[in-house]
């Protein structure tokens, strides 16, 4: 009490001007930081937190992000086409259900993208198909069915439709969108693009928004042949060879924990491959992977996959039962 | 991680084991070689944060060479901690008691002082003549050079041979070779 | 402007010290004891550790050019050259690759360096140098323009 009678006094006799400069600082105000607790604090105690998708915000110009979405990526999408490929059913119905609790009669003039969608699937098999046919001419047919399912999966397709885009566009009942939703907005734009343009640049779109994600990818991992010396041995015989002869080339440690063994495999005294293992089984199971491999043109030190050819029809590799190296070569 | 990659990754990472003759060997100039390929600083994915480093067996210990006087005048100082309990021993009389213990000293000596050190020395197999252990002589998969060429010994050389190597000089009968 | 309250003229506190301390207590968080949170002993341990931080940014670049050396070295014995003769002949021939070039090819692209080992050899050779490996030269390197 006496310090502030202290400063009253000292009020009345200083210029006003002296006192407020020292208030003034360069610094968080003591305010800021009480605030921000109670702030988190209330955060941590919601227990459904509400989060708006942001084609709910006021200042959300969906035309201005349908432009947007078409000169991001350099295609030409007409702009109708654009709009029905974006709406899916379930939000149609979600409309006319909330027009009819208003009172309004009038129907909405939208239309689903569902034949859309159906198109588009057909579209995108057979562009990744016959692309992949085109760039791995020696790779068996199971391998690039297997690469086509595992690009046109549900996740990747998902993953890379949120990639371009979409995710925010697409319009739909559920809220977040699907993986499934995702999907289908990517095929529903594919047949879109196919109406605005043609097959061939669509091809191109396919190719490099899907099908580059394969050139960093460890195509073993994807596809890789089960029994591999059991397939040598088929391929060889069928080209008129001597069976596969596996033989240990080097091995280390042969009595501890670690071992290592290196095998090769010969075909009548040729050399077709070689592999590492922990044991001589696993050796000779991966010499023959690395021979087929090689004869596939799949190794790691082999071409990587080339995302710049030209879209047109490729013939279909043959399956591992009638694969022969003199077919393609 | 694709089969594939494991394989190569295994094959990479082996733990190879070298055998080193040290017969006629200087063990201090050998170690520096034999502690490069017990750390695996003879690979080109060498690191210190990277297991890599291999086994070497040592046979022969018992036939190293030492330098000019070394033999004498290299001393191994020991302290068993007593009051007075220090020891000099000299290389010869060390080499008398355990023949793998000057070559088993040097390579530690040269493993370099830090926490690797006694991962690396466990890796190291020394023994003072050419019988290994059946165990141990199949893990075997390289050998490493040595760093000079052992020397043949006169009395090694046949008799035969020694009579019919080409002399220079024609020595009269009764001239005595001392 | 006019005060109509007498609170406004007591002795300002200045900013809130709270964030200045954060800003400490962010660098000491993954401390031992109470050098994490006791700020007076925080403070000294930060400094001590932006102390060694600055002069092992230096010392880390030594660590890895040795890292990078030992790596050329022993790739190039696996071809029967040493380090120093691989630098020289390259550099007689014209191939300025760094360290840390070298030592990634040598890892990650063996056979690319062997190519460039040979031509070192061969030009090591040319020159009459006595650093050469036990190698004989192998055929086919152009390394002097012939």
């Amino acid at each position: 009490m006496f310090r502030l009678r202290v400063c009253t006094r000292l009020a009345a006799q200083l210029p006003r001007a002296a006192l407020v400069n020292q208030i003034f600082q360069r610094e968080i105000k003591r305010s800021v930081r009480p605030v921000l607790i109670e702030l988190t604090k209330r955060k941590r105690m919601q227990k459904n937190p509400i989060s708006q998708p942001r084609n709910k915000w006021i200042d959300w110009n969906r035309d201005a992000e349908l432009y947007a979405f078409n000169q991001r990526l350099s295609e030409k999408f007409k702009t109708d086409l654009l709009e029905q490929a974006f709406t899916h059913r379930s939000y149609i119905i979600q409309e006319e259900d909330e027009r009819k609790k208003v009172g309004l009669e009038s129907q909405l003039q939208l239309v689903d993208n569902q034949e859309l969608i159906d198109e588009g699937k057909q579209i995108a098999s057979l562009v990744v198909e016959n692309y992949l046919n085109e760039v791995l001419p020696l790779a068996p047919r199971e391998c690039i069915l297997a690469l086509k399912n595992y690009l046109l999966a549900e996740g990747n397709l998902a993953k890379t439709s949120s990639g371009i885009g979409t995710k925010d566009l697409i319009l739909t009942a559920e809220y977040p969108v699907s993986e499934e939703t995702l999907m289908n907005t990517f095929y529903a734009l594919v047949s879109a693009l196919n109406r605005s343009v043609d097959l061939e640049h669509v091809g191109k779109f396919i190719r490099d928004i899907v099908i580059s994600t394969l050139a960093e990818k460890d195509l073993i991992e994807i596809w890789c042949p089960e029994d591999p010396m059991e397939i040598l041995n088929d391929i060889l015989d069928r080209e008129g060879r001597a069976y596969a002869e596996s033989r240990i080339i080097g091995q280390t440690g042969v009595n501890t924990l670690i071992p290592v063994y290196n095998i090769a495999v010969y075909s009548n005294k040729e050399f077709l491959g070689s592999g590492m293992g922990d044991s001589i089984e696993e050796a000779e199971k991966m010499a023959a992977l690395n021979a087929l491999l090689r004869m596939f043109d799949l190794l790691d030190s082999s071409k990587p996959i080339s995302c710049n050819l030209p879209i047109r029809d490729a013939e279909c590799n043959s399956s591992l039962e009638s694969w022969k190296r003199s077919d393609k070569v | 991680m694709s089969i594939v990659r494991r394989s190569q990754q295994w094959g990479t990472f082996a733990r190879m084991w070298h055998v080193f003759d040290a017969t006629w060997q200087d063990p201090y100039q050998s170690s520096q070689i034999i502690a490069k390929y017990l750390l695996g600083r003879h690979k080109p994915i060498s690191h210190p944060m990277n297991r890599c480093g291999d086994h070497v067996v040592v046979i022969n210990s018992s036939e190293i060479a030492l330098r000019g006087d070394e033999w004498q005048m290299r001393v191994y100082f020991h302290h068993d901690t007593y009051h007075g309990g220090a020891s000099w021993t000299k290389a010869w009389e060390l080499h008398k008691k355990d023949p793998t213990m000057i070559m088993k000293k040097a390579v530690y000596r040269a493993l370099g002082n830090n926490l690797t050190r006694h991962q690396a020395y466990a890796r190291l197999h020394v023994f003072l003549d050419d019988k290994i252990p059946l165990e141990i002589q199949q893990n075997l998969s390289s050998q490493i050079k040595q760093l000079r060429p052992v020397p043949q010994r006169l009395d090694q050389i046949s008799p035969e041979e020694l009579e019919n190597f080409p002399q220079i000089v024609k020595l009269p009968e009764t001239y005595v070779l001392t | 402007m006019v005060f109509q309250t007498v609170a406004l003229m007591t002795r300002a506190r200045g900013p809130d010290e709270f964030w200045r301390k954060r800003r400490i207590f962010r660098l000491s968080s993954h401390f031992r004891g109470r050098f994490r949170n006791c700020y007076s002993m925080a403070i000294r341990a930060v400094h001590r550790s932006l102390q060694f931080a600055t002069k092992g940014r230096d010392a880390k670049y030594d660590i890895i050019r040795q890292i990078w050396m030992n790596r050329i070295d022993s790739a190039a014995m696996e071809h029967g050259l040493t380090y120093k003769a691989v630098k020289e002949g390259l550099t007689r021939s014209e191939i300025h690759l760094n360290h840390k070039s070298l030592a990634d090819l040598a890892v990650w692209e063996p056979r690319t360096f062997k190519s460039l080992v040979n031509i070192a050899h061969e030009r090591v050779k040319q020159d009459g140098l006595r650093i050469m490996g036990y190698l004989k030269a192998p055929a086919r390197v152009l390394s002097k323009g012939k």
